[in-house]
């Protein structure tokens, strides 16, 4: 079990984590501190809570969720290298975040500094509207929109994020320009579209499950529907190529050894490939994602590319 | 600023420095918001600084023309008052190394001798060390486990 | 809505829950820093292992308890203990000085009984309708409303008009500094990457309000607060009296906390903002605000706690949550299963109504609760030798920003803050204003942004500004709260000659 890679870092590591690194075999042994770098209440508190639960039973340790808010995340992930690379302290993530903040200013961290360890699940883009909504389908809003250019108002969770990044994306693919009308956080954005302050909301799935009856879907980005909205299609079978959203997952210190590294991994994998897990997101409207530690390269890559080309093409980068 | 009498003087000083402080803030801000990608950003902040530029003109026209005598930093120990912030700003800067209670520690044994105004003898300072070693133990306690704050 | 669902509430359980959630709200609410989202989410975990309805009644508890305790510290410390408690502090302090703090902590209660039962009420015969409100309030009328908040400022600062203007620029530029809230940019940090966590609001007031009372109190040898020996037990029934005759104040106070509590993009801050201008302009002649007036007091907790129930309606019938701790209790409840909308309402209607219930219940233990602690607050901070209150406040004060985000930068900036509020305060610059445009400020920057955008995408500014009925409502009410203390000041002069005796 221990690896050359491991046995390279034991030489390294100072005394501190080699005592870290030989109680992995005992890990977790104490209550794992899960810090949220926003406010309680969002889409990341409330997917953190659905793992705290599980967390408890399959590992008998609390996990036990503190928030850090501030800069939109960016103080939390500044600081994420300072703290005890035991493995007992790890962070919540978020995708287009980590990517955009520090492409665009000196945010205090870069996105190679942040050691993601495993992606969870993500929030799929939507475009929703009221019950009441003139727009039926997704051709009803490019039809408006290509008849008042600049005139179709849609909400969204500010600027620079998984929303506004989308509707970028979706006014090129569609051949469109809607005007964007960014709210702090999705709920503020969500009540600006219940109260048709705006015509049309860029949101999440999520938006879609809180809202019920209330609000229709046009269209998600996702490769396969939705098991919660089987009647909305995909923006792909629609002809856009449209997949994401808003990503979540879970980080460490970069200093963090591997062998821990690779047991959270294996153990946040393991709560999400329980059903009952499974299910509860499902029907709060998240769609599911895994990828591990080992898989992380890759993705990150993949995903860093996308966003920072759609951000430079919007101007977002200067 | 550490002498006190001058302020009841013919020109409110204190009033003028602190609004001439103001406009220069105003213009730093004029200058930051230039750096700004998005127009969306730059509206709210330029008002303002031309908002509490304006005022902060007018606030030393005012105070030029009719100063009020009752402005100044009265009577009172400066040595308490600096003492007490001073150990503080000290609590703060050694609490990532100290850990937080020997850090506030420090604060607490400052604010003890300067709120301290009736002299000291052993008896009081050792009933005073008891009862803030208490209430520090008894609200970190409160802080660390019920509440679960992360306390350095 | 049936007595099923109130036997339901009374269950042994729910009792000792509704108890213990008041009686902790109570204490962490008192507690500089601890606020009531803090006090929710803290409890979350806790009530994974409920029953729905029992979790829903413990958080509800605990959240209105921490709403009143945050009047104690604004009373007795000058400091609010949660945001919603900034307009308490403007009469309740100054009364606590001449010696009446236990007067203010019994006259709080009732108030904030009363309005958390209006709450309440609105809550449970109400809240479908009432939450149509919180869609009809659109980015313009956030912008006007905060702009009506922001008028206080004027009559905050009686003969120091400029001083307060710019007090109040000074807050507003201070709520710009970090990432933008709406637009991605960093700004005012002036490259220290500390400052992008921008300045966090609670551990600005507690700096703000607390620390230039710290230093007052070292500087000089005097008491902290004037106590007047003898015959002073009976202020409970002192203060009943007061809040009865009080009681249009209490009421008016009470559905301004209801209605502002209903729009999810302000709070409790804003709600005793607004039921306190409201006092000040219906003001009977011979009131002094600002300088220890009851209604005062009144008018901000009655408000303050009908923001409790008011914040749950747009919680439960839309799924948006009204104030910041309804979000935490909206995450308690989906990981609970169980989903808020319009259908909890009908089809799934028990949970909700046995919760409304509970809330009840739990506002009505706050009264004996609320007094007794309040007695043993007050006791507490006047006994107590000097040489002790100012470090153990400090203590407190440090604990509790940290205790925020859980950051030491905040405490720095927090007795930055302070020392040099501490300093302006001194040549005449009030802290209030600099809190009411650090509070306002982002809801101002973010109606107007957005509202411009949707102006100019629909082709009609004018008409986004100025066009629609409830923003003229608000700037109505904006010109003659800025207009009549002019006017009353002038019937006031007037009538000095006449009543010159008749102050007191």
């Amino acid at each position: 079990m221990f690896n050359l890679k491991f046995a390279k870092t034991l030489v390294v590591a100072s005394a501190v984590s080699i005592a870290a690194a030989t109680s992995a075999l005992a890990f977790p042994d104490k209550a794992v501190e899960y810090i949220i770098p926003f406010g309680p209440g969002g889409e990341s508190d409330i997917s953190a809570r659905f793992q705290q639960s599980f967390f408890k039973d399959k590992f008998g340790q609390d996990l036990v969720v503190s928030y850090k808010p501030g800069g939109g995340g960016a103080v939390g992930w500044a600081q994420l290298n300072s703290m005890a690379t035991d493995g007992y302290t790890i962070m919540g993530t978020n995708l287009p975040h980590i990517v955009i903040q520090p492409a665009q200013k000196d945010v205090g961290y870069t996105t190679e500094d942040i050691r993601n360890f495993y992606m969870f699940h993500y929030t799929p883009d939507a475009i929703v509207v009221t019950a009441d909504s003139p727009y039926q389908t997704l051709d009803d809003l490019i039809a408006d929109a290509k008849a008042n250019p600049g005139g179709v108002t849609m909400s969204g969770s500010g600027k620079a994020t998984a929303n506004h990044l989308a509707q970028i994306r979706f006014d090129k693919m569609a051949g469109i320009k809607t005007a964007y009308v960014p709210f702090k956080g999705t709920g503020a954005s969500s009540t600006a579209m219940l109260g048709k302050q705006v015509k049309a909301q860029w949101g999440y799935t999520t938006v879609g499950a809180a809202q019920g009856d209330a609000v229709r879907l046009l269209a998600v980005a996702m490769e396969e529907r939705h098991p919660l909205f089987p009647d909305v299609p995909t923006f792909k079978e629609l002809g856009y190529e449209m997949v994401g959203g808003a990503y979540r997952g879970m980080a460490v210190p970069k200093d963090t050894p591997e062998e821990i590294v690779k047991r959270l991994s294996d153990m946040f994998g393991e709560i999400n490939a329980d059903e009952a897990f499974r299910k509860q997101m499902l029907d709060g409207g998240f769609a599911l994602l895994d990828v591990d530690a080992a898989g992380m390269e890759a993705f990150m890559a993949a995903r860093k590319a996308e966003y920072l080309e759609a951000a430079s093409e919007a101007g977002l980068l200067n | 600023m550490t002498e006190r009498a001058p302020a009841a003087a013919r020109k409110d000083v204190g009033t003028l420095i602190i609004a001439s402080l103001f406009i220069v803030l105003g213009l730093l801000t004029l200058q930051d918001v230039t750096t700004y990608s998005d127009t969306d950003s730059v509206v709210f902040p330029r008002f303002v600084a031309y908002a509490l530029i304006v005022c902060s003109a007018l606030v030393i026209l005012a105070s030029w023309l009719r100063p009020n005598p009752a402005n100044g930093f009265g009577s009172g120990d400066w040595w308490r008052r600096v003492l007490l912030v001073a150990t503080m700003l000290v609590c703060c800067f050694v609490m990532p190394a100290a850990g937080f209670l020997p850090a506030t520690a420090i604060a607490f044994a400052g604010g003890l001798i300067a709120a301290r105004h009736e002299g000291w003898s052993v008896k009081t300072a050792l009933v005073f060390a008891v009862s803030g070693v208490v209430i520090m133990a008894a609200f970190y306690a409160l802080f660390r486990y019920p509440l679960g704050v992360p306390l350095p | 809505m049936d007595f099923q669902n109130l036997a339901n509430a009374l269950t042994l359980t729910n009792l000792a829950l509704a108890l213990f959630g008041v009686v902790a709200g109570t204490i962490i609410g008192s507690i500089p820093g601890l606020s009531a989202t803090m006090a929710v989410a803290v409890l979350v975990p806790i009530t994974f292992s409920m029953e729905p309805a029992s979790a829903l009644i413990l958080l509800g508890a605990i959240y209105t308890g921490a709403i009143y305790g945050g009047a104690y510290s604004a009373i007795l410390l000058n400091t609010p203990g949660t945001p919603s408690a900034i307009a308490t502090t403007f009469d309740g302090y100054p009364m606590a000085k001449r010696g009446d703090g236990d007067l203010a902590v019994a006259i709080a209660c009732y108030a904030s009984v009363a309005g958390g039962l209006i709450g309440a009420a609105a809550l449970l015969l109400l809240a479908p309708p009432l939450s149509t409100v919180a869609l009809a309030f659109g980015p313009v009328e956030y912008l006007w409303l905060s702009v009506f908040g922001l008028s206080l400022i004027a009559s905050l600062s009686t003969g120091n008009l400029l001083k307060g203007l710019a007090g109040g620029a000074l807050g507003m530029l201070l709520s710009c500094v970090g990432v933008a809230e709406i637009s991605a940019d960093i700004r005012l940090t002036f490259g220290s990457s500390t400052m992008i966590g921008g300045i966090e609001v609670v551990g600005a007031l507690i700096g703000l309000y607390c620390i230039p009372v710290l230093i007052d109190m070292v500087s000089t040898p005097e008491r902290h607060l004037k106590v007047e020996e003898g015959g002073r037990a009976v202020r409970f029934r002192e203060g009943a009296a007061i809040a009865w005759k009080s009681r249009v104040n209490l009421l008016r106070s009470s559905i301004i906390g209801t209605v502002v509590g209903i729009l999810p993009g302000a709070g409790g801050s804003v709600a005793g903002l607004v039921a306190y201008s409201e006092a000040k302009r219906t003001a009977r002649p011979g009131q002094k605000f600002g300088e220890g007036e009851p209604d005062g007091i009144m008018a901000t907790e009655a408000a303050n706690n009908a923001t409790v129930g008011g914040g749950f309606i747009p919680t439960l019938v839309l799924g948006i949550p009204g104030t910041p701790p309804d979000a935490v209790i909206l995450g308690a409840l989906l990981v609970q299963g169980v989903r808020t909308g319009p259908t909890l309402f009908d089809g799934g209607g028990s949970i909700v109504y046995t919760f409304i219930f509970g809330l009840f219940i739990a506002t009505v233990l706050m009264l004996p609760t609320g007094l007794l602690i309040g007695r043993y607050a007050y006791k507490t901070i006047v006994t107590i030798p000097k040489t002790i209150l100012v470090p153990a406040v400090g203590f407190m004060t440090i604990i509790g920003t940290f205790a925020i985000r859980n950051s030491i930068s905040d405490i720095v900036i927090m007795i930055g803050l302070g020392t040099v509020g501490w300093v302006l305060s001194r040549f005449g610059f009030a802290a209030s204003p600099i809190v009411l445009g650090l509070i306002l400020g982002p809801i101002a920057e973010q109606g107007f942004v957005q509202a411009w955008i949707i102006g100019e995408a629909t082709g009609n500014l004018p008409g986004m500004f100025f066009g629609r009925p409830i923003s003229l409502a608000i700037i109505a009410f904006t010109l003659l709260s800025l207009v009549y203390p002019a006017i009353q000041s002038r019937r006031a002069k007037r009538s000095l000659a006449t009543k010159a005796e008749a102050n007191d």
